[in-house]
């Protein structure tokens, strides 16, 4: 792994976003001898996998899957990593891909820190940990989570009291206050967009009132309370640290809503919801777990079984779309639902002390606004092509994962080695041409 | 029971709603329209069982139904509908349709059908009305007396048969929705006891006098809580002001009929002539709401108006503005203006009786009918005590 990139570094193939889509498609161009950099946002590569607790429907435990992708990717000879880093922009000329990339400042010199953490451990500024969701919190100087790669201190600007003790201990004199954003301009033949996706916010549907009560929270946070290595490491409602007895899971709470702007289904939410539950009822053994559902889409391999386990495990599943979320004494949640399942008595009101909400998946990036690649009505990468379901728009940009349209992990990891195939198929016909071109005209 | 799906009863009812797009066919009966609803009871389904009856046609157990009386058009369904299919729409543009079905006449069907229709109905009864007031004017100085232009007992002979015609339809359009009503719930086997009706009446005229569930579905209970109004804008008080107003404004006429000779000059400061001009300030302001707000269009439900939403409360500010005018001109003769403005009055005014059972008007009918049937279904069944016989 080298943090030094130039101009006149010219990779095969740039990937945008070291999730589990850009890494295994990574791996799979790498492992074909072709030179692949990874453009990363965030201060580590892993993307959404490697903050999830387990994973559906085999119950394996996703930092175990996605650890050795990680470094398997950043001691690859052939690929290259930057994190901190966002395309600007993207232009194509003659088949030639032109990026423009801003490295954002981390204040530490990568090439110098040795990851020994002692700056961390100095530091006396705390603020909400966004790698928990909020629930626990980091110093202002910190690697950005116990298995973050690279294992690097980053500075994060907006809570340092930049109060100097970082640079006084750490003994590589590694910290560097005036570093600057960088931007750089990398040429390359191909282009896979792994942007993956976003949750809309809890508070995307003023009726479910997550605004008033902290005990309303979205999915990924009860990943981080089932993690083994999570801000409490067990199973307790932010309120107020009550371990809770009664949760609720609210679905299609983001999703299949026009009146937030978000009509399409986004298919995972069903099963890690199923998930969650079956990982809450052996946190919780006396909890009460409900669901609440329109209808449970469990269509992949072996999901159906997973959901018939659940019932089987005494997980409540209540059809109906829950209305309304009303904030109650202690903490607690109302729920406002008509169900199918009682015809004596579709309309109930249920009380919890726990609520989830299925948030809806939106892309995490828009490609269309300054690249050649389009977007489709939904926001998410176009895919034009029924047969070559990675092709974007644009000739020589692919597209794997989230970044196309809502998918879980099977099926994105599926599509990054389809998209990886794809590329190296159009590199060695592109470069076929340019060989008998040369050979015609001498 | 086999029941034929027939598309074409939402056909027809989308025709009654505003706008050019109630996409109610979007609606995939998720249930968030009942449970967000402050209305929605024991019973369940309102409005998204409404909702599916029109989508399969059923149109007896629609018209049957009490229940699309029951809605006061908060419009919170529409905000949280996640199919966009607009269900407080849907129950206005309902109810629209069982006006013009509940009707015999055939008359409110035209007047709902159509902004032409609307219309057309309006014309014949003004040039009905017009022709048989014309018909006895006398051939005054423009300095007569108001009464003296068109004889006071012919205006009060054509109403009173105006009142007993309008009188007869509306009990007859009444008996329609009540009569639905009883074969449905004598399908469905509720019983129904007639002990319970008049305490169910008694329940229902306090209810819409007092705007009972009206406060219910305007009580700030809705998520998140609106910014609360002032009392003044208030959606239920608004209609209080105009229901107010307007009850006030016929009190005083009955009272003006009853014990004042027809014509006889009373001053400024009679009891009725207060009493009339407070109920149309009242009324007024009350209207001058509901335009401001259906001209904003700012969010449900006023946010589509249907030609029939600003029919009626027009019909009634025009009534109301040239009865006020007229009781200027008693006092401050405008000469043939004023003999203009009170003839203009008067067919207006018979225009609104004459129009009731046909336009939104006719919600007085029906809501307090369905109140009362609402009520009555309620009422709890008579205890049967059955004591052992042994002594």
């Amino acid at each position: 792994m080298n943090t030094q990139i130039n101009s006149d570094y010219v990779p095969d193939v740039l990937v945008i976003g070291g999730g589990i889509a850009g890494l295994q498609s990574a791996l799979d161009l790498a492992d074909q001898d072709l030179r692949v950099l990874v453009v990363e946002r965030n201060s580590s590569i892993g993307g959404r996998m490697i903050g999830l607790s387990k994973v559906f429907p085999t119950l394996d435990c996703a930092s175990c899957i996605t650890t050795p992708k990680m470094s398997a990717a950043a001691h690859h000879p052939n690929i290259q990593i930057l994190t901190n880093t966002e395309v600007q922009a993207m232009e194509t000329r003659n088949g030639i891909h032109s990026v423009r990339l801003l490295q954002k400042p981390t204040y530490v010199n990568f090439d110098k820190c040795i990851g020994c953490r002692l700056c961390e451990y100095a530091c006396d500024t705390e603020y909400p940990d966004p790698f928990e969701e909020g629930l626990g919190s980091v110093r202002a100087i910190a690697v950005p989570f116990t298995n973050a790669i690279p294992q690097k201190a980053v500075l994060d600007a907006e809570h340092c009291a930049t109060c100097g003790v970082c640079a006084r201990v750490c003994p590589t004199d590694a910290i560097e206050f005036d570093q600057q954003p960088r931007t750089l301009t990398i040429h390359t033949d191909s282009v896979i967009v792994a942007s993956g996706f976003n949750l809309n916010a809890v508070t995307v549907k003023p009726q479910y009132n997550a605004a008033r009560s902290s005990n309303i929270i979205p999915p990924t946070m009860m990943e981080r309370l089932l993690a083994p290595h999570g801000p409490y490491g067990r199973v307790l409602r932010p309120s107020d640290g009550k371990i809770p007895s009664s949760v609720a899971f609210v679905q299609c709470a983001g999703s299949r809503d026009e009146s937030i702007g978000v009509p399409y289904c986004s298919r995972v939410c069903c099963m890690y919801a199923i998930k969650q539950a079956m990982l809450l009822s052996g946190a919780l053994p006396l909890a009460d777990i409900t669901i609440y559902y329109m209808d449970i889409r469990a269509f992949g391999k072996g999901y159906e079984q997973f959901f018939q386990n659940a019932r089987a495990m005494g997980i409540n599943f209540v059809r109906g779309k829950v209305a309304r979320v009303d904030p109650i004494e202690d903490g607690d949640l109302r729920l406002h639902v008509e169900t199918t399942d009682d015809a004596e008595n579709p309309l109930q009101e249920h009380r919890h002390d726990l609520v989830v909400l299925a948030q809806g998946m939106i892309p995490a990036w828009n490609p269309a606004a300054t690249t050649p690649v389009a977007c489709a009505s939904d926001g998410f990468v176009a895919t034009p092509s029924l047969t070559d379901p990675t092709a974007t728009s644009a000739p020589g940009i692919f597209v794997a994962g989230a970044a196309a349209g809502p998918k879980d992990i099977v099926d994105t990891i599926a599509e990054a080695g389809a998209a990886a195939m794809q590329v190296s198929r159009y590199l060695h016909e592109k470069r076929a041409a340019v060989l008998v071109g040369q050979a015609v005209h001498g | 029971m086999t029941h034929v799906v027939d598309r074409s009863l939402l056909r027809k009812i989308k025709r009654h709603g505003a706008g050019s797009k109630l996409d109610v066919d979007a609606c995939f009966q998720c249930g968030n329209c009942t449970a967000v609803c402050p209305l929605a009871e024991d019973s369940g389904g309102f409005p998204r069982r409404l909702i599916r009856m029109a989508q399969l046609g059923m149109e007896k157990e629609l018209l049957a139904s009490e229940d699309i009386w029951r809605c006061y058009a908060c419009g919170e369904c529409t905000q949280t509908c996640p199919r966009q299919a607009d269900p407080a729409e849907f129950m206005a543009a309902t109810r629209s349709y069982a006006i013009s079905r509940y009707d015999f006449t055939g008359l409110a069907a035209l007047a709902n059908r159509s902004v032409l229709g609307n219309l057309a109905v309006f014309a014949l009864f003004s040039i009905v009305f017009g022709l048989l007031l014309a018909s006895a004017q006398a051939p005054v100085s423009p300095q007569a007396p108001l009464f003296d232009f068109i004889p006071g007992w012919w205006i009060h002979a054509i109403g009173v048969a105006l009142f007993v015609v309008v009188g007869i339809s509306a009990a007859l359009g009444m008996f329609a929705m009540f009569a639905r009503f009883v074969m449905g719930q004598r399908r469905k086997g509720v019983p129904l006891r007639l002990g319970a009706l008049p305490g169910a009446i008694a329940s229902a005229v306090t209810d819409a006098l007092m705007h009972r569930r009206f406060q219910r579905c305007d009580s700030g209970q809705a998520t998140p809580p609106p910014p609360v109004e002032p009392w003044y804008l208030r959606a239920w008080v608004v209609h209080a002001a105009v229901m107010g107003g307007f009850l006030t404004m016929l009190l005083a006429t009955t009272l003006d009929f009853l014990f004042k000779p027809i014509g006889s000059p009373v001053p400024p400061w009679y009891p009725m002539r207060i009493l009339g001009l407070v109920g149309g300030l009242t009324c007024l302001y009350g209207l001058a709401i509901i335009f401001l707000r259906r001209i904003r269009a700012a969010q449900p439900p006023w946010r589509k108006s249907a030609f029939s939403d600003w029919f009626f409360p027009s019909l009634l500010a025009a009534t109301v503005l040239t009865g006020l005018a007229t009781e200027v001109s008693v006092y401050a003769p405008l000469g043939s203006v004023g003999h203009g403005i009170f003839f203009t009055h008067v067919v207006l005014a018979m225009d609104l009786v004459a129009m009731l059972p046909l336009t939104k008007f006719a919600h007085v009918l029906y809501r307090t009918l369905a109140l009362t049937l609402f009520a009555w279904r309620h009422a709890p069944a008579r205890e049967h005590v059955t004591v052992d016989a042994q002594i």
